[in-house]
């Protein structure tokens, strides 16, 4: 359990800094306009069009991408935490605390992400609002956990971690479809949540759990290929 | 009783490296070139090794936190963990090691508190190296301590400071691993000495050598130059480095020998300011003398390889 706090610790350390809370307003206000672009040119779908193109589909996995490499100090995931695996913590539970950390922060900003867009694609005072941001700010939370521990997991292939820069080309491209190649990525399932196209005819309460399952998978791959 | 072994090791500049290290005091002396860092890095657990083996009591630090956490290590480059000054830095890596004390008492032991509040970043190469020191040598039991050139952080950690606490913990019964790149520091951390050639390892010039060889004390102003040539020459069956600017070179023919180191010195263009052959050890006599009868005898009785008794005699 020690391990574990010191990996939150030093990720937090990581993170530490104006950067990343300025990136994150920067992104907020990007979509909060786009939001109300689409307002603008179709009222009606305005929410559906934001959170689909510009948050979930574009503003959340580069954030999650660069979220990881930060963590990560652009290093493999496992030797991330070999800076505090040479006093004796175990590298797993490091790994987990810092697995952790990145899904938390990234699950805020998907969530903050969301809202902002929201706020953008709503009019003032539309009835709407509250039930969109009930029904969104849940699938933002568990997208942005899962988007930060798939590309932790993508951290452990190359030899400083390049394997997240493929993670982030292989979802754009086979996530964006619904056939059986876009089962393993979690832009397919985000969408079937958020009412677009399903991967391979799934249900919504599939989806949840199809975004779980992956979580979970990529958590597991990260320990199990890293040394004690 | 600790015991570090290096078995088969190959790793980046380190080529086949077999060594043990007991309890007490070592240096090995070598450049980063030579990989005296990677040799240490690869003894704290910091990295896996390619091939080959390194264990710390039977035990791989690079995959067993436990043993990791027994080790203390100071690398060749050092950077703290992140945060925003010293003290904190110092406070996070105390935490992973699982010691409650504070940053600040570790610096004031160095005499180093002045860096508690600095941030990290605004510190310089050898600073951090020294503080990394200050945290290496506060470590309260280690089994191992792999330092990288200890003493080039001298004007920041006082060398008296140093040198005390490395022989304290040499004393207690822990393992001093110390790379230096200058003699004149080598010779001030003591203990074995042993050296690193362009990744080949030169044992201690206290090992002995295999019975029936034959010993030849070379003298010349760069014994690490000539000990990595003589290595690779087919008529050297070993070489060994004192320390000093005597090698020990052994071979089983004494004037080919000769020839060879000269052949080779002279190639390199190494100075040779003496040469001069060792007694055999008496282990190598009796075995030379038992080698005489056991031909004699086996001549005698007319079922021995004749020419191999008189080449033999």
């Amino acid at each position: 359990m020690n391990g574990v706090r010191i990996g939150w610790a030093l990720a937090r350390e990581r993170l530490r800094g104006a950067s990343a809370p300025l990136v994150l307003f920067l992104s907020c206000a990007a979509v909060f306009a786009i939001g109300a672009l689409e307002r603008q040119s179709d009222a009606q779908s305005a929410p559906d069009d934001a959170l689909s193109g510009a948050v979930f589909g574009l503003a959340l996995p580069l954030l999650a991408y660069l979220l990881s490499e930060r963590v990560c100090e652009g290093q493999r995931l496992e030797r991330s935490v070999d800076a505090i695996a040479r006093y004796g913590t175990d590298r797993r539970a490091a790994l987990l605390g810092v697995l952790l950390a990145s899904a938390v922060c990234t699950a805020f900003a998907s969530a903050l992400l969301t809202i902002a867009a929201l706020l953008g694609a709503h009019a003032p005072h539309s009835a709407s609002l509250l039930g969109d941001l009930r029904a969104s700010v849940g699938i933002a939370l568990i997208a942005g956990a899962v988007y930060a521990l798939y590309f932790g997991a993508a951290s452990l292939l190359g030899k400083r971690g390049g394997g997240r820069k493929w993670a982030l080309i292989i979802d754009f491209v086979l996530g964006a479809g619904g056939s059986a190649l876009a089962v393993p990525w979690p832009r397919g399932h985000v969408r079937n949540l958020l009412g677009g196209v399903p991967v391979v005819d799934l249900s919504q309460s599939s989806a949840w759990l199809a975004l779980l399952a992956i979580g979970i998978a990529c958590v597991a791959l990260s320990v199990l290929r890293t040394a004690k | 009783m600790s015991e570090l072994r290096f078995e088969a090791l190959n790793h980046v500049e380190l080529a086949n490296v077999n060594a043990s290290f007991g309890a007490g005091t070592h240096v090995v002396v070598g450049s980063e070139r030579d990989g005296s860092g990677t040799l240490l890095a690869l003894a704290a657990g910091l990295l896996p090794p390619a091939a080959g083996r390194v264990l710390l009591d039977g035990v791989a630090p690079w995959s067993h936190a436990r043993t990791r956490g027994r080790i203390a290590s100071l690398c060749a480059t050092e950077s703290l963990l992140p945060a925003r000054d010293v003290a904190r830095s110092l406070g996070l890596a105390l935490r992973a090691r699982g010691d409650a004390r504070s940053a600040l008492s570790v610096l004031d032991r160095a005499g180093i508190a002045h860096f508690a509040a600095q941030r990290v970043s605004a510190l310089a190469p050898r600073e951090a190296r020294a503080i990394a020191l200050s945290l290496a040598l506060s470590h309260p039991q280690p089994a191992l301590l792999a330092l990288h050139e200890p003493l080039s952080t001298a004007g920041i950690l006082e060398q008296d400071f140093v040198l005390k606490t490395l022989s304290e913990r040499s004393a207690a019964g822990a393992i001093v691993l110390c790379t230096a790149n200058r003699l004149e520091d080598a010779a001030r951390l003591g203990g074995n000495a042993s050296a690193l050639e362009r990744g080949l390892w030169l044992g201690s010039g206290q090992a002995r050598p295999p019975l029936g060889t034959f010993t030849l004390r070379v003298h010349t102003p760069e014994p690490r130059r000539l000990a990595a040539r003589l290595s690779e020459a087919p008529d050297v069956s070993g070489v060994e480095w004192t320390g000093t600017r005597e090698l020990l070179v052994h071979g089983s023919e004494l004037e080919h020998l000769a020839r060879s180191v000269v052949a080779n010195a002279r190639a390199e263009a190494i100075r040779i300011t003496a040469l001069k052959p060792d007694a055999p050890a008496l282990e190598a006599l009796a075995a030379a003398r038992a080698g005489l009868a056991q031909a004699y005898y086996e001549r005698a009785r007319g079922d021995g390889p004749r020419d191999d008794a008189r080449s033999r005699s």
